[in-house]
């Protein structure tokens, strides 16, 4: 009964929006897309790949640790592929439609956390609310990271995913503390130019 | 004092988010060092390339094997037939279609001390689907189009202080029918109120009479029909419904009734006065949508939609009642 359940909804509007610019290129690119996996889902890599940092991005935003963040990711990536079929195209971005089972991922796993350990009268409310601009912004520096020059990217994923120091990060690096820092830099300085249009 | 180069301030900047700790404030900060510091603070959220690869291998693999997962998921939720309610929701919930339905959502908030759940927004800034918890019951919403036209519903309202409520819901844009008072023929301190999407609320506080064990529900549907006893036989055929209390008039008019389906009750009554049919739109939750939705139609209900597993993780079907109303039966698959 919920949105995707019910008869058709309004086709987006003809000017791009923040869902369609981040994800397939136009609207019915993003449907054959889709017509593509709904019959063979072996084609739903494309879609993952489209869609990945997106979901990831929104949960790991809520949920604030990475284990959660890769079990609910996991999971939402798993029911939309066993769910594809319900899926019908009726100018509902597809990205809305996975950004629906997060949301709700996210609120279960709050419930259930409450159910196993009630710690307070009323259960948490989440108040999950879809900040599509802050979604798209953070999957497009997500995507972008991996574009950067290949020293420059090891450098963000040993600092921020593996977050190792300055010192460990040279070290498995072979570079100078002063060199890792420069690059640290120069690839921040570059995402933030790419983010804001400039060339970097 | 000499002033530190640019990557000795970011790299301070970013080990002390590492850390969990705030940035210092620096005391001149280079002007380049807030916009990257707001960069790093995204980037605290990168996932590893090692999960990014390997959840698409598993998911391949997944994609190869499935071909059951259907048929699997159904008989997972008559298996779990017990946790068939999505938590957080009771049997029965309004779904409101309205012309604003972000406006819609602020007058919830502000006129009932509703608590947003859930906003999923379409491009265009319009509302596919919100959930708004109200005491111990829920509201969903969504903005109308084209093909669903909005759909107003009469809700009543139970609260703990009903000229409190009314008050405030006045000053959110509410206006009277008529204030709270000790008369209405229920025995509760009862008031009436429409607001600017065309719904009535009936503000009541209990006065003793509870529907079930569960007690009183605060959300509950009110429809006013036209040849009003027809429902209670059309509810208890098609969707198990229990008749908890009627009363009729000599001449066989619904004054009131109360059904319930599950842990939730809705009120009906005959249409009378500015009390008119709102067809509306029910979110029931079921043991079993594929059996309900078949006992629905051997009732006299129309098909809108079969049952399918859906991506929120419910199995859903719709039907249609002989009076117009939606009634979307819902089983939670939970997981």
């Amino acid at each position: 009964m919920k949105a995707t359940g019910r008869p058709g909804r309004k086709t987006a509007s003809p000017k791009s929006t923040p869902l369609q610019k981040a994800g397939a290129n136009a609207p019915a690119e993003e449907r054959l897309l889709v017509e593509a996996a709904q019959s063979d889902p072996a084609r739903f890599d494309a879609l993952y790949e489209l869609h990945f940092e997106r979901v990831y991005g929104f949960i790991a935003g809520r949920v604030h640790d990475r284990a959660s963040a890769e079990d609910l990711t996991s999971e939402v990536f798993y029911k939309a592929l066993a769910n594809l079929k319900s899926y019908e195209w009726r100018g509902v971005p597809f990205a809305a439609w996975l950004l629906r089972i997060a949301a709700n991922a996210v609120i279960d796993r709050s419930q259930r956390a409450f159910r196993e350990q009630p710690m307070a009268e009323d259960p948490p409310d989440p108040g999950v609310h879809l900040d599509i601009r802050a979604i798209e912004y953070r999957a497009r520096l997500f995507r972008l990271v991996g574009q950067l020059p290949e020293t420059q990217r090891r450098v963000v994923h040993e600092r921020f995913v593996d977050q190792r120091s300055i010192r460990e990060t040279a070290q498995r690096l072979g570079k100078s503390e002063g060199a890792i820092k420069q690059l640290q830099l120069r690839a921040l300085e570059r995402l933030r130019a790419q983010m804001e249009g400039r060339h970097a | 004092m000499p002033k530190r180069p640019l990557y000795e301030q970011v790299d301070e900047v970013v080990q002390a988010m590492l850390v969990s700790l705030q940035p210092r404030p620096e005391k001149a900060p280079h002007r380049d060092v807030a916009p990257l510091a707001a960069i790093a603070r995204e980037l605290r959220d990168l996932p590893r390339e090692e999960f990014r690869a390997t959840l698409k291998s598993n998911l391949q693999r997944r994609a190869s094997m499935s071909t059951n997962e259907g048929a699997e998921s159904s008989a997972v939720a008559a298996a779990k037939a017990v946790h068939y309610m999505r938590p957080g929701f009771t049997s029965i919930t309004p779904y409101i279609i309205v012309n604003g339905a972000a406006e819609f959502i602020e007058f919830l908030k502000n006129a009932f001390a509703g608590t947003e759940r859930l906003r999923v927004p379409m491009p265009d800034g319009k509302l596919m689907h919100a959930e708004v918890a109200v005491g111990n019951g829920m509201i969903e919403t969504g903005d109308a189009n084209e093909q669903i036209p909005p759909a107003a519903t009469d809700i009543h309202l139970y609260v703990k202080d009903a000229d409190a409520t009314f008050d405030r819901a006045l000053e959110a844009g509410a206006t009277s029918i008529y204030r709270p008072t000790d008369d209405h023929p229920s025995g509760d301190r009862w008031g009436a109120l429409k607001d600017r999407f065309g719904n009535n609320w009936y503000i009541a506080t209990p006065k003793g009479w509870t529907p079930g064990p569960e007690g009183l529900r605060s959300v509950q549907p009110y429809l006013h029909l036209r040849e009003a006893h027809n429902m209670i036989p059309f509810m208890e055929a098609a969707f198990a419904a229990e008749d908890v209390g009627t009363h009729k008039s000599p001449e066989g008019r619904v004054l009131h009734s109360t059904m319930r389906i599950g842990n939730a009750t809705l009120e009906i009554d005959e249409a009378h006065g500015q009390y008119q049919p709102k067809p509306c739109h029910l979110h029931v939750y079921v043991p079993d949508a594929d059996a309900m939705y078949a006992q629905a139609l051997k009732a006299g209900a129309v098909s809108i939609e079969p049952p399918t597993d859906k991506p929120y993780g419910d199995r859903s079907a719709a039907v249609k009642d002989p009076f117009g109303n939606t009634w979307y039966l819902n089983t939670f698959l939970g997981k």
